[in-house]
């Protein structure tokens, strides 16, 4: 695809008040297929959580792109992230999600791999009758050119020619921070994860993540759903937050949250829910404010919803979901989904959190399902070039500054810009930052 | 009451898929105990389902009739654009054994498929599985005390919900 082309599909003209984005983005397969080059594969891209492969040996498996990646950790403990196809013949060598195994035996023709991908041996080699040159060829399995973590939070890359993780990563590590510091012996995933697919464009629940305009007229059927709860004496009913909260309402005055955009595409959304019983972390607030400062432990109460782009969200609203998104195709994607919680919490507030979970996050539940279903309307819509360019981009540019606010400051983070919002604003000036950072990686040709 | 047969089982069972099957939501909610127990679990990997949904995720999980009313209400709604049209579906029962009974409950097992055809996407799916089922007779009859839906295809199409499994 050519560089002009690509510029022609995002009207950025900050000096104008112009921010406008092609639907070609959305559905075009020749974009879709340079994302994958360009952005998936040769940039930062999260893969799981370390405590996924807590013990030596332990392993899970995921992709870059569309790369299989085996996520190992290797008989002295530290975490490696190798790609997972035989040397041989290319075949994937771990074929599970996740496991345990000091050796890794390729399925195909039995080329044998330790925990930290190196090679142990490749069967009959003495009689094989090979050249000099295959003997002077490394056999293992290739590490990720780029491969780190803050706090548990895993991150590869197909591309040595990346910023370091933390520049990648840059004020957000303050987000992440907030999610890690729940509780002082960290955070994991709740057992059972939930996959499923929608027939729409990756960026779809790239934006949705970050939209605050949709929440009363895509859910109202799970808002009247609460309100009725919330009059029933039923001790049997599934309680949620968002009785117990009113910053979303049409109603509520002052500044009810806002948003924050940050380099390399990261945004966080984010809303005051006060520290109320209605969220499972509840009965750690006195801990975490005396460990962190009330600034600090009055955040993680916020409903926060983060983006690392490009394909890493972390929801902290009904409940806690971390969200990994998978490219399929330009009008397919693929969500892996999990609670998200802070180990050794109570009995009743983990609970809690997996039934508040269900009912919002589930594709089985009351509220994702009519996201992804607007999603593929969307997706529908797309087809149009009549009138190209979306309008979706244009809530709060008069509202938008650089830096941040009294709020981010009490975190000591510095976004690049932020914008304070009553309930009624409904920011979208936060995916301009996804699609500055879209368009620079798409139009950079990779070393 | 006598000892439930599987000819009962069945009978109390394709009742069941039928209500679904046509939305005769009132006639499915009847076919359920106050204090009903509606359980779809996930899966941990691609061998275990999750078996603790007080520690675990689910895919769905209510103890109370009153969440079921919830869910249909929703779908009722006109609020809920997931729901809206519903898509067209029909439940196969099937392998429907009884393992246990006596004059006041049985357990039940049975296999289902639910072909589901959504207009609106020009999509068609198959959801298949098992069913326990925990069914006890009090003053209204047999009724299901517990409905447990062993979801074996669970990479989700979009959307699942109580009336597709």
């Amino acid at each position: 695809m050519q560089r002009d082309r690509l510029a022609e599909l995002i009207d950025d003209r900050p000096g104008d008040g112009v921010f406008r984005v092609s639907r070609a983005i959305f559905d075009d397969a020749a974009v879709f297929e340079l994302e994958m080059a360009r952005i998936f594969e040769a940039g930062w891209v999260f893969l799981g959580l370390a405590a996924q492969a807590p013990a030596p040996h332990d392993f899970f498996t995921t992709t870059i792109g569309r790369v299989p990646v085996l996520v190992s950790r290797d008989g002295d403990g530290a975490l490696v992230g190798l790609v997972n196809s035989c040397p041989h013949k290319g075949s994937r060598v771990a074929q599970t999600l996740q496991g345990n195994a000091r050796l890794h035996v390729c399925p195909y023709h039995s080329w044998s791999f330790d925990s930290a991908g190196r090679n142990k041996a490749i069967k009959w080699k003495a009689a094989g009758c090979f050249a000099e040159g295959f003997q002077s060829d490394d056999h293992d399995l290739p590490r990720l050119p780029a491969f780190g973590e803050y706090r548990g939070f895993v991150f590869g890359s197909l591309s040595a020619a990346v910023p370091s993780l933390g520049d990648h990563l840059g004020e957000v590590t303050k987000l992440l921070d907030l999610v890690a510091d729940q509780s002082a012996e960290g955070i994991e995933l709740v057992p059972g994860r939930v996959t499923f697919t929608y027939d729409a464009n990756w960026k779809l629940q790239l934006e949705n993540c970050s939209d605050a305009y949709h929440f009363t007229s895509a859910h109202p059927s799970y808002i009247r759903i609460l309100e009725q709860r919330q009059q029933s004496a039923d001790a049997g009913v599934v309680k949620s937050i968002w009785e117990e909260s009113d910053y979303w309402r049409e109603d509520a005055k002052g500044v009810a949250g806002g948003s924050y955009s940050f380099d390399h595409g990261h945004v966080l959304n984010w809303g005051r829910f006060g520290i109320t019983e209605a969220l499972p972390l509840y009965e750690s607030a006195a801990v975490l404010g005396a460990r962190h400062g009330a600034a600090k432990r009055d955040w993680m109460f916020n409903m926060r919803n983060l983006t690392v782009f490009p394909n890493l969200q972390i929801a902290e609203n009904a409940s806690s979901q971390l969200r990994v998104i998978r490219p399929l195709a330009a009008g397919r994607t693929e969500m892996q989904t999990w609670c998200i919680a802070p180990k050794g919490e109570s009995a009743a507030a983990r609970r809690q959190r997996i039934r508040q979970y269900e009912d919002f996050f589930n594709p089985s539940g009351m509220a994702t399902p009519d996201d992804t279903v607007s999603y593929e309307n969307c997706q529908r819509g797309f087809a149009s070039r009549v009138q190209p360019w979306l309008q979706g981009y244009a809530r709060g540019m008069a509202a938008s500054v650089a830096g941040g606010n009294v709020f981010s400051d009490g975190l000591g983070m510095t976004p690049a810009r932020s914008v304070l919002a009553d309930a009624q604003l409904c920011d979208e000036t936060l995916y301009h930052s996804y699609y500055r950072e879209w368009a620079r990686r798409m139009m950079q040709v990779p070393a | 009451m006598s000892v439930l047969t599987r000819a009962d089982a069945e009978d109390l069972l394709y009742r069941e898929a039928h209500a679904l099957d046509t939305g005769d939501w009132d006639a499915w909610l009847a076919l359920y105990a106050p204090d009903a127990l509606f359980w779809m679990p996930a899966w941990r990997d691609e061998t275990t389902p999750t078996s603790d949904p007080e520690s675990e995720l689910s895919l769905i999980y209510y103890r109370g009739k009153r969440n079921l009313e919830d869910r249909v209400w929703r779908v009722r709604s006109g609020l809920s654009v997931a729901s809206t049209p519903l898509p067209r579906v029909v439940h196969g029962v099937t392998n429907v054994q009884v393992l246990r009974a006596d004059a006041a409950s049985a357990d039940v097992r049975a296999s289902f498929t639910v072909h589901i055809f959504d207009r609106r996407s020009e999509r068609s799916h198959v959801f298949f599985g098992r069913y326990s089922y925990r069914l006890q007779c009090d003053a209204e009859g047999w009724r299901i005390a517990a409905k447990t839906i062993l979801l074996l295809n669970d990479t989700i199409p979009t959307v699942v919900d109580f009336y597709a499994v």
